[in-house]
């Protein structure tokens, strides 16, 4: 891939490729060097610390999922990279500048936690108000808004103004402001919280798509399979202090246990194979049917459901994949 | 309403205001640093640095673009938000006043005053309550929901929030007052009766400054009290010397209206005793002079000292030989015995040099030049006043009243020696108008139209002059004389002086004769002159006080005067008014009377007096968006409205407890003095220990209130505009509208600067 001698694969992996490449430059696109973050009280009291000598970098091109539990410093440490709060001690620096830098903001697309927009303000108003304060021409904002609407699919709600928006519409609407201005990092709080799972879907394909344009996101989440899916490195963070810091692929790989994927067996088949793997010495094998997860069972429905309204779906269909669908059929050693 | 609408002086506040501002940023830094240095150790210093160099460059990185967006939006919020609503309320107001406001007073002028007030006030106090909620809660409500975070995490610099916030807010403002304003203007002109539409006019007033002469014929700073409680009124008395002396000053013909100058005035009147019915209903009379008075107008001032006073009297009589020999012998007593002279008469001989020099340099003409008695008076002022400084004073022994003898001998010589110039360049003309009448009721017209030609019979010394001036241009012209007695043609050369009837005439002719015959004229190269040798002005002025040239008319000697030209120098007339009646009294203030100019139209006061209200709102708009950036919204709410109520009804009252005007004492101290239930005369009953730490307690309390009023904002100042618009005048721009102006951006520009830092230190995300 890298000597491009890899022929025509799809613009999807070839984005994710492409994306993996950008990473192992290594350039840092955040640097956090001893971030302390101590809250006080109106009488400069220490009530709680929530973040406590943070070090990490994220590289340019990556996927970076901060996780951890409720009050263990993730969204604070968002929050100080956007100068939303001041540090108590350390330093950060984000694309090279101060975080008390504002100019840095030029480059950075910001989706908080819940979608705090102008209520008053429909979808074409917000986005030609955040365009404005990137100070975008009108033309720009417009072509810009245009793009992002019909990104996040709200083209036919744009007029209506955002406090009648559903909470996954809100949401959309705060996706599209924030990468109003074509942002290099991108900072996700919960992106998919409040999102529907075809919602989730979208959110999790938008950000494999801003990876493999090159662009760094950081997404704090409590869903952690929405993390495991788009992240490339996580950090986990547990009462303010850094616990696990690494790539998702090599954090949760089990290194002393093998799973081979094939289509259905026969009882013959799996004896056949269980006698093989006795002959290597291999104890605690088991055979049994794999699972699809909920989510793909949720998307595979509703893709049903529509193209075939009315009718409802068997157990049995669902299990075989039956019709056109593709089914889980297949063993799982 | 401010009547004394001198020029505003920015050059003098603008350095005020730099030095206050000055103190304010300065101590603003300080208390910055010595906090990030408490907080953060040695590390405070450049944490310090960092964020003073940060703020000073998002000052010079705003952007225009990203501060009309926080406009628009803000605009966009308050209109969505049903904001104007309030215009709703207006016009329910609007429907129903009229039911009360129609001839709600008999008199025309109180009635456009009623409907006008109605307008300008409700639009103020409708709005500002919107204005005040608006911007006091739009910051907070943006941090309590976290749409601040979505605009700070943009390239927004949060000075601009700021301005973005204070311009949106102050737009809805702008908009509300301008439709507002245009619905009360329409509302007024379609309400007001049809008979009291012509008082919908913006008089335009000059106003003179006032002072008195008593019944002794004396200058004095107020007349008599006759028990009001409002000390600002004063009374002259009926049938006595006693006179207001009202001065105007830049008095040119443009004050003119058509050919006649218009002085408006609205008196008091004061009655010892009933008297008859008639009386009752026609009023008390009283009569306008104008004068023109140079010599009481220079020498006036030395009548305030008794042992100058009579000197003055001299002076103003044009005997200036006799008053150059009285300060000779005062400058004698200074000279032998200073230390018996009170300190109130040098102080009268001060003010007396220092009115003397300043009055000379204004009576300068083509003719006459005062420069050399004007710097010789100014001297004796300089060297009389270092007496002011005691200290000096006593250090320089008897040599400082040598001096002051010796200034004193300079002023007396000049006086002797040019006596005669003095007397012919000095005059004193009195022009009395027709008699008015003041009832208790001020039933009537108060305008008094006085016309540009203005004829009227000729007093002693004007007659003097006149006949003086007259006799001396003939003569020089070689008219009067033919051999050595008076020429024949004489009386049809006095006969083209349309000033001089025909019966006058002969009895000048004769006069003149027998003054020939009798040897006080004679002739002399074909001219004829004063035998002793004196000027015209002394001969004619004798032969007038001897009644020699008493008119020969039922009319008296009718003199054609021009008001410019002839009774005003340098632009100044002095209008002095008397009460004819015994035992009646006049009262008047300063805004009693005034000159009105030309009338402008209604919508031009009424503009102005919108345009200040908005100011006013604006600056509102500016306090709540600034307190907003630093506490919650409903304390923003409490302190707005604190500093708008103390401004617009205690700032005076403050400046009067700082400035030590207010009765009283200090703050401990009073509430002390409560506690015992005593009074501030009686004092503390506590030692003099306790009673010195209190009053140290109370200074410290005092300059801390000196401070506050210098940061709360007069917001009365505002309201100028509206006041006289509703008494039906124009609104000076030097007395209302400049000092609004100023007003507003000195505070707004620190407030934006704090507002703008306040909000960029602080966390919006605390918990």
């Amino acid at each position: 891939m890298r000597d491009g001698s890899c022929p025509a694969v799809s613009g999807h992996f070839f984005d994710i490729l492409v994306g993996k490449e950008l990473v192992m430059q290594n350039e840092s696109v955040i640097e956090i060097r001893n971030l302390s973050k101590i809250y006080r009280d109106f009488w400069g009291r220490k009530k709680v610390q929530a973040v406590k000598s943070l070090s990490l970098d994220v590289h340019r091109g990556e996927v970076f999922g901060l996780l951890g539990p409720n009050g263990s410093g993730k969204t604070t440490t968002m929050k100080m990279l956007l100068g939303l709060l001041f540090p108590t001690s350390g330093e950060m620096r984000i694309l090279g500048k101060p975080a008390s830098d504002v100019s840095k903001n030029e480059k950075i697309g910001y989706l908080p936690e819940e979608s705090y927009l102008y209520r008053f303000l429909n979808a074409d108003e917000t986005l030609d108000f955040y365009g404005r304060l990137f100070n975008m021409s009108a033309a720009e904002r417009a072509k810009r808004a245009d793009e992002l609407i019909e990104m996040v699919g709200l083209s036919k709600a744009r007029r209506r103004q955002l406090k009648e928006y559903s909470k996954g519409m809100t949401r959309r609407i705060g996706l599209a402001q924030a990468l109003i201005n074509d942002p290099e990092l991108v900072l996700l709080d919960e992106p998919t919280s409040g999102l529907d799972p075809i919602g989730t879907r979208e959110m999790k394909d938008l950000i494999l798509k801003l990876k493999a344009q090159g662009k760094t996101v950081i997404m704090c989440s409590h869903q952690l399979g929405d993390v495991q899916d788009v992240c490339d490195r996580i950090a986990v963070l547990f009462q303010g202090e850094l616990k696990v810091l690494g790539r998702v692929d090599e954090l949760l790989e089990i290194r002393d246990e093998m799973q081979i994927r094939t289509s259905s067996l026969s009882d013959a088949a799996i004896a056949d194979i269980q006698a093989v793997l006795k002959k290597h010495n291999v104890v605690n094998s088991s055979f049994q049917k794999p699972k699809a997860d909920l989510e793909e069972l949720f998307l595979r429905t509703v893709r049903e459901s529509g193209e075939r309204p009315g009718r409802r779906f068997s157990a049995e269909e669902i299990a075989t994949g039956t019709g056109d669908n593709k089914g889980a059929g297949g063993s799982k050693v | 309403m401010d009547f004394n609408p001198v020029p505003f002086d920015f050059a003098g506040s603008f350095s005020q205001w730099l030095i206050i501002v000055g103190i304010l940023i300065g101590g603003s830094l300080g208390l910055s640093l010595l906090l990030a240095v408490a907080r953060n150790g040695a590390s405070g210093v450049p944490m310090f640095t960092r964020g003073l160099t940060s703020y000073l460059s998002d000052l010079g990185s705003l952007s225009l673009r990203r501060i009309l967006a926080i406009t628009s939006l803000t605009f966009k919020e308050a209109v969505r938000r049903k904001a104007l609503l309030i215009f709703v309320v207006f016009a329910v107001l609007l429907m129903f006043a009229g039911w009360f406001l129609s001839n709600s007073n008999s008199r025309a002028e109180l009635q456009a005053n009623v409907h006008i007030t109605f307008v300008l006030r409700t639009i103020a106090w409708l709005i500002l309550p919107a204005v005040i909620f608006l911007s006091c809660w739009g910051i907070p409500e943006d941090i309590r929901l976290r749409s601040m975070h979505t605009v700070v995490t943009k390239p927004a610099r949060r000075m601009e929030i700021v301005l973005g916030r204070m311009l949106g807010f102050g737009t809805v403002t702008i908009l509300v007052l301008c439709v507002m304003g245009v619905i009360g203007y329409v509302w007024i002109q379609r309400q007001i009766p049809e008979n009291v539409r012509n008082n919908l006019t913006c008089r335009v007033p000059v106003f003179g400054h006032l002072l008195f002469i008593d019944t002794a014929g004396q200058p004095s700073y107020t007349g008599i009290n006759v028990g009001d409680t409002w000390m600002y009124r004063s009374y002259v008395q009926g049938n006595s010397r006693a006179r207001a002396v009202w001065m105007f000053s830049n008095v040119t013909p443009d004050a003119l209206v058509g050919d006649v100058l218009r002085l408006e005035s609205r008196f008091e009147a004061f009655r010892t005793v009933k008297g008859s019915e008639k009386s009752i209903r026609e009023g008390i009379e009283g009569q306008f002079t104008l004068v023109k008075n140079a010599r009481d107008e220079a020498f006036g001032g030395f009548a305030l000292g008794a042992s100058t006073r009579e000197m003055a009297d001299l002076l103003r009589e044009g005997q200036f030989r006799n008053a150059a020999d009285k300060l000779k012998e005062f400058a004698e007593k200074i000279r032998t015995k200073p230390k018996d002279i009170p300190d109130p008469d040098y102080a009268g001989l001060a003010g007396g040099a220092q009115q003397a020099s300043g009055a000379l340099k204004v009576l300068n003409s083509d003719t006459h030049n005062f420069d050399e008695l004007s710097q010789l008076f100014k001297d004796l002022f300089d060297t009389t006043f270092q007496l002011s400084d005691r200290k000096a004073a006593a250090a320089a022994g008897n040599t400082i009243f040598e001096d002051i003898a010796a200034k004193c001998d300079a002023v007396a010589d000049y006086l002797k020696t040019n006596a005669d110039d003095l007397l012919d360049h000095m005059p004193r003309l009195e022009v009395p108008l027709p008699t008015f009448t003041v009832t208790e009721f001020h039933e009537g017209d108060d305008i008094r139209e006085v016309n540009r030609k203005l004829e009227f019979v000729a007093d002693y010394e004007t007659l003097g002059r006149f006949l003086a001036k007259t006799i001396s241009r003939l003569n020089d012209a070689g008219k009067v004389v033919e051999g050595d007695s008076i020429s024949p043609a004489f009386l049809d050369t006095l006969a083209e002086e349309k000033e001089i009837s025909p019966l006058n005439a002969e009895l000048l002719l004769t006069v003149l004769t027998e003054q020939l015959q009798s040897g006080a004229l004679r002739v002399a190269d074909g001219k004829l002159a004063v035998a002793d040798g004196r000027r015209w002005f002394p001969f004619f002025d004798d032969l007038v006080r001897r009644e020699l040239l008493v008119s020969q008319d039922s009319e008296g000697w009718l003199l054609t005067l021009d008001l410019f030209e002839d009774l005003t120098t340098a632009g100044f007339l002095r209008i002095e008014v008397s009460c004819l009646n015994d035992q009646m009294y006049l009262g008047m203030a300063r805004p009693d009377l005034f000159i009105r100019l030309p009338d402008r139209p209604f919508y031009v006061g009424y503009t102005k007096a919108i345009l200040t209200t908005g100011l006013m709102l604006l600056l509102v708009v500016v306090i709540g968006v600034t307190s907003s950036c630093v506490v919650k919204g409903p304390v923003s709410v409490f302190l707005t409205l604190t500093m708008f109520i103390v401004g617009q009804f205690f700032h005076d009252f403050m400046l009067r407890i700082v400035s030590g005007n207010e009765q009283g004492l200090g703050l401990i101290e009073s509430a002390a003095l409560i506690w015992q239930h005593r009074n501030p005369s009686v004092g503390l009953d506590a030692s003099e220990a306790t009673q010195k730490f209190v009053q140290g307690i109370d200074s410290v309390s005092t300059g801390f209130l000196a401070g506050v009023s210098r940061i709360i904002p007069d917001f009365s100042v505002f309201g100028s505009a509206a006041a006289h618009v509703e008494k039906g005048f124009d609104v000076p721009l030097d007395a209302s509208v400049w000092p609004s102006v100023a007003a507003f951006f000195a505070f707004m520009i620190p407030c934006v600067l704090l507002a703008g830092a306040c909000l960029k230190f602080r966390e919006l995300e605390s918990k």
